[in-house]
C-alpha cells in the first residue's frame, strides 16, 4: 500500500486541504468517490489483489447478479468470518455463483479440520461449479479420498475430471501412493504418464512447466529405482533446465549413465548439478559422484581431488548454515530468508538465469516445500502487513493532528477578507454586463462568469464562516487523536501476535537448518570414508610394490 | 536475483500440492483472525477520515483505470499527469493485470482541483497481443465543477492492428 501522501503535495498543501476539508458540507464530505456503476469493478480489483480496505466501504453499494457472492468475500477476507460464511452459503443456495461460494465455505470448513462439512460442500461446488471451480472441487474431493486410503474411488474421481493443471496435481499425488504401495512400479508410471499429458492442456504455461519437471523427474526416479535406465534418462533428459527440480534432474540422470557404465556422460550430468547451491536436492550426491565416476573409470588422482573438493564444499556449505542460523536467531526467520529475498526484487530488471543459484533462495524453497512452514510464513506475512498499514496510519494521524493544532494566521484572515472585496466588486460587474444589446456568445459567457462566482461565493461564505474555526478544528482534532489511539492500541496487539507467530516460524526454520546441517555432516562423513578408502588402496598398493 | 513472479514460479505449484490437506486452525489462527476483522474496521474509519480531511468533496477528483475487453492486451505501465504535473504512476504486477482482465478496476488516482479547466493526460505502456510494447499517450480536457469529479481510463485495441487505445470518461 503506498502511502497516503504523493511525493508532489507539500505540507503547506497538506494544510490547505485540511482548512478546505474543515469548511466543506459534513453531509456531503461522506459522498462517495466510486461511481456506483464502478463500484462492482473496484471490489473485484481490491478482491483479487488483496488490498480490500478502501473498497469495504462499497460492500453496501453492491448491486447486481454478483453482489451478495462479492459481500461475501469481503466479509471473510475482512475477519467477519460468520456474517461472511452465511452469505456466501446463501449465495451457494442461491442463482449466481454458487460453485464458486460452495468452493470458498468447503475451504474455510477444510482449514478448520471440519473434513465430513468440506466434503459436503466440496461436492456442492463440484455440482453447481463450471470451468476452474469445478476443478478445484473435484480435485479436492480426490485428494479427501486418498488421504483416507481410498486410492481406486480417488482414480475414479480424477478420471471424471476434464484435461489440466489440476487433473495433472491429482494425478501426480496418485502416482505418489501407488509408488508407495506397489512392488510394480506400472500404476505409478501410468499416472504419471496420464498427469504428463493432462498437463500439457493447461494454458498457464508457468506452473505448467514447473509441474511438468516435477512429474519427469519423479518418473525418472521411479524408472531408475527399476533398473529401467532408458526409461529413466528419457524421462529425465526432457526436464527443464530453469526449474526447482533441475539438480535432482541432473543427479540422476548421471546415475542412470553411471549404471549404463557411461561414467564419462554420467560425470558431465553431476559436474552441472554442483553449480547448483547444496541445499538442492540430489546436489551434495553429485559432488560425492564425481569422486565416484573417477575412481570407477581408472583415474584415481582425480578421484580423491573430486572427493577432496566435495569434503571442502560440505564444509563451506556447514559455514554457510551456521551464518543463517545465526541471523535467524538474531533477526528471525521471516527477515533472514523471505524478506531479504524480497528485497532483492530492487535489481529485477538485472536478473539472469542464475536464479537458482542463490543459496538463501535455495533453502528459502526448501523450506517452504512443508505445508505447515508455508502456513507460518503466511501468518507473520500477514501479520507483517497489518503492522506496516497500521504504522502508516499512525504517521498519517500524527501529520493531521499536527496541521489541525495550527490556527490560521492573521495573514490568511486578511487574505480572506480581500477576497471577499474582490468577490462583491468582481459580482457587481458583472451584474453591469447585461443589457439589450449583447450577442447569445456573449450572453453563454456572462453565464458561466456567474456561475463561477457563485462557485466562489458559496466558497468564500463558508470561509467567512469559520471566525469561529475552532469549532471545526477541535472535533477534527479529537477524531484523529482518538483514532491515532486506537491505532497504536492496535499496534502494540498485532505486534505481540507477530512475535508470536515469528517465533514459531523461527522454530521451523532452525529444525529445518538442523536438518540439512545432518545432511551435510552426513555427506562429510561418507566423503571422508570414500577418501580413507582410497588412500588404504593406493597404501595397499605400494606395499604390494605395484602401481596403482 | 528473485521477483515475486519467480517466486510464485517455484513455490506456487508446491504450495498447490499441499494445500487440500486438512490442518485444524491454531490459537494464532484465531487470534490473526480476530485481530484482522478489527484491523479491517479500523482502517476504513481512518480512510474515510483521511478521504474527508483530504479530499474534500467540492476539490475531489478521482480517476480510475479499466480494460474494455479481453484483448490480450498486457499493461505494464501507466504514468498520469494533471495539467502537465504528474500525479501518480503505476508499475503493474502480474496479479494486477489479471484483476484488470477480470473486469476489475483500479482506482488510480484521488486528489484535489480547483474548478474550472484542466487538462489530463495518461501515458500508458503496454504489451499487445503481438508481443510488441507500445506507449500510448492519451489527452482529455475536462471541466471541473463543485463536487466529486470521476473520470474512466478504458483501455481498448482492435483489430487488426490491435495497437491500444484510451477512452476517457467523465462520471457526473
Amino acid at each position: 500500500m503506498t502511502g497516503l501522501f504523493h511525493s508532489w503535495v507539500s505540507a503547506p498543501a497538506i494544510k490547505i486541504f485540511l482548512l478546505i476539508a474543515l469548511f466543506c458540507d459534513p453531509a456531503k464530505a461522506t459522498s462517495p468517490t466510486v461511481p456506483e456503476e464502478l463500484s462492482e469493478g473496484v471490489v473485484r480489483f481490491a478482491l483479487a489483489t488483496g488490498d480490500i480496505t478502501a473498497a469495504l466501504p462499497l460492500q453496501d453499494r453492491l448491486k447486481g447478479d454478483s453482489a451478495d457472492y462479492l459481500r461475501g468475500r469481503l466479509l471473510l477476507e475482512s475477519g467477519n468470518v460468520q456474517q461472511g460464511l452465511d452469505t456466501l452459503v446463501q449465495v451457494a443456495q442461491g442463482r449466481y455463483h454458487r460453485g464458486e461460494a460452495a468452493l470458498m465455505v468447503a475451504r474455510h470448513y477444510g482449514a478448520e479440520g471440519d473434513a465430513d462439512e468440506s466434503r459436503n460442500w466440496y461436492q456442492v461446488a463440484a455440482k453447481n461449479g463450471f470451468g476452474e471451480t469445478r476443478q478445484k472441487a473435484r480435485f479436492a474431493l480426490a485428494e479427501l479420498q486418498r488421504h483416507a486410503g481410498r486410492l481406486d474411488a480417488a482414480g475414479k474421481t480424477l478420471a471424471g475430471m476434464d484435461e489440466g493443471y489440476w487433473t495433472a496435481v491429482g494425478y501426480l499425488n496418485l502416482a505418489t501412493d501407488f509408488a508407495r504401495t506397489d512392488l510394480n512400479p506400472s500404476r505409478a508410471l501410468v499416472s504419471l504418464r496420464v498427469a504428463l499429458a493432462m498437463c500439457e492442456t493447461d494454458t498457464n504455461r508457468e506452473r505448467s512447466k514447473e509441474l511438468k519437471s516435477r512429474l519427469l523427474v519423479r518418473a525418472g526416479q521411479l524408472a531408475y529405482a527399476h533398473e529401467d535406465y532408458d526409461k529413466a534418462i528419457g524421462f529425465l533428459k526432457k526436464v527443464s533446465l530453469d526449474s526447482y527440480r533441475t539438480p535432482q534432474a541432473l543427479y540422476l540422470h548421471g546415475l542412470a549413465l553411471s549404471e549404463q557404465g557411461n561414467y564419462r556422460a554420467a560425470m558431465q550430468s553431476w559436474h552441472r548439478a554442483k553449480k547448483y547451491p547444496l541445499a538442492y536436492p540430489g546436489v551434495e550426491d553429485a559432488w560425492l559422484g564425481m569422486g565416484r565416476g573417477y575412481d570407477l573409470a581408472g583415474y584415481l588422482g582425480q578421484a580423491g581431488e573430486a572427493f577432496l573438493a566435495a569434503s571442502a564444499a560440505y564444509e563451506g556449505e556447514r559455514a554457510t548454515l551456521r551464518e543463517l542460523e545465526k541471523r535467524i536467531r538474531e533477526a528471525g526467520a521471516y527477515k533472514s530468508l523471505v524478506d531479504d529475498a524480497r528485497n532483492a526484487d530492487l535489481e529485477w530488471f538485472l536478473a539472469d538465469s542464475r536464479t537458482l543459484t542463490q543459496p538463501r533462495l535455495a533453502y528459502l524453497l526448501g523450506l517452504i516445500e512443508n505445508p505447515v512452514t508455508q502456513r507460518a510464513v503466511a501468518r507473520v506475512a500477514e501479520l507483517e502487513e497489518m503492522i506496516a498499514s497500521l504504522e502508516q496510519q499512525e504517521r498519517d494521524l500524527t501529520v493531521f493532528m499536527a496541521a489541525l493544532g495550527n490556527k490560521p494566521s492573521s495573514d490568511t484572515q486578511g487574505r480572506s477578507k480581500q477576497l471577499s472585496a474582490d468577490q462583491d466588486a468582481l459580482t457587481n460587474a458583472v451584474a453591469a454586463l447585461s443589457g439589450p444589446n449583447i450577442s447569445p456568445a456573449q450572453k453563454r459567457h456572462i453565464r458561466e462568469l456567474r456561475d463561477a462566482l457563485n462557485a466562489s461565493g458559496s466558497v468564500l461564505e463558508r470561509l467567512s464562516n469559520v471566525g469561529g474555526g475552532n469549532n471545526q478544528r477541535q472535533p477534527r482534532k479529537r477524531q484523529a487523536e482518538r483514532l491515532r489511539k486506537q491505532t497504536q492500541s492496535l499496534l502494540v496487539e498485532v505486534r505481540a501476535v507477530r512475535d508470536e507467530a515469528g517465533k514459531a516460524l523461527d522454530r521451523l526454520a532452525l529444525e529445518f537448518i538442523e536438518q540439512e546441517d545432518q545432511r551435510m555432516a552426513f555427506a562429510l562423513d561418507k566423503t571422508e570414508q570414500q577418501i580413507a578408502h582410497l588412500y588404504e588402496y593406493l597404501a595397499l598398493k605400494k606395499l604390494d610394490g605395484g602401481k596403482p | 536475483m528473485l521477483t515475486p513472479a519467480r517466486l510464485a514460479q517455484y513455490v506456487l505449484p508446491l504450495m498447490v500440492l499441499g494445500s487440500t490437506q486438512l490442518m485444524a486452525s491454531t490459537a494464532v489462527d484465531q487470534q490473526i483472525e480476530q485481530l484482522r476483522a478489527r484491523v479491517s474496521a479500523h482502517s476504513v474509519e481512518v480512510n474515510r477520515f483521511e478521504q474527508e480531511l483530504l479530499h474534500p468533496v467540492d476539490t475531489r477528483v478521482a480517476v480510475f483505470l479499466t480494460l474494455a475487453g479481453r484483448n490480450g492486451l498486457e499493461v505494464d505501465a501507466v504514468e498520469l499527469f494533471i495539467d502537465g504535473q504528474p500525479v501518480a504512476s503505476h508499475l503493474y504486477s502480474k496479479r494486477e493485470r489479471n484483476a484488470l482482465e477480470r473486469g476489475g478496476v483500479q482506482q488510480l488516482f484521488t486528489g484535489n482541483l480547483s474548478n474550472g479547466g484542466h487538462e489530463i493526460k495518461a501515458v500508458i505502456s503496454v504489451r499487445t497481443a503481438k508481443d510488441q510494447f507500445i506507449r500510448r499517450e492519451s489527452v482529455h480536457r475536462f471541466t471541473k465543477s463543485t463536487g466529486t469529479h470521476r473520470l474512466q481510463l478504458a483501455l481498448d485495441a482492435h483489430a487488426p492492428d490491435y495497437e491500444p487505445d484510451v477512452t476517457i470518461t467523465e462520471w457526473k
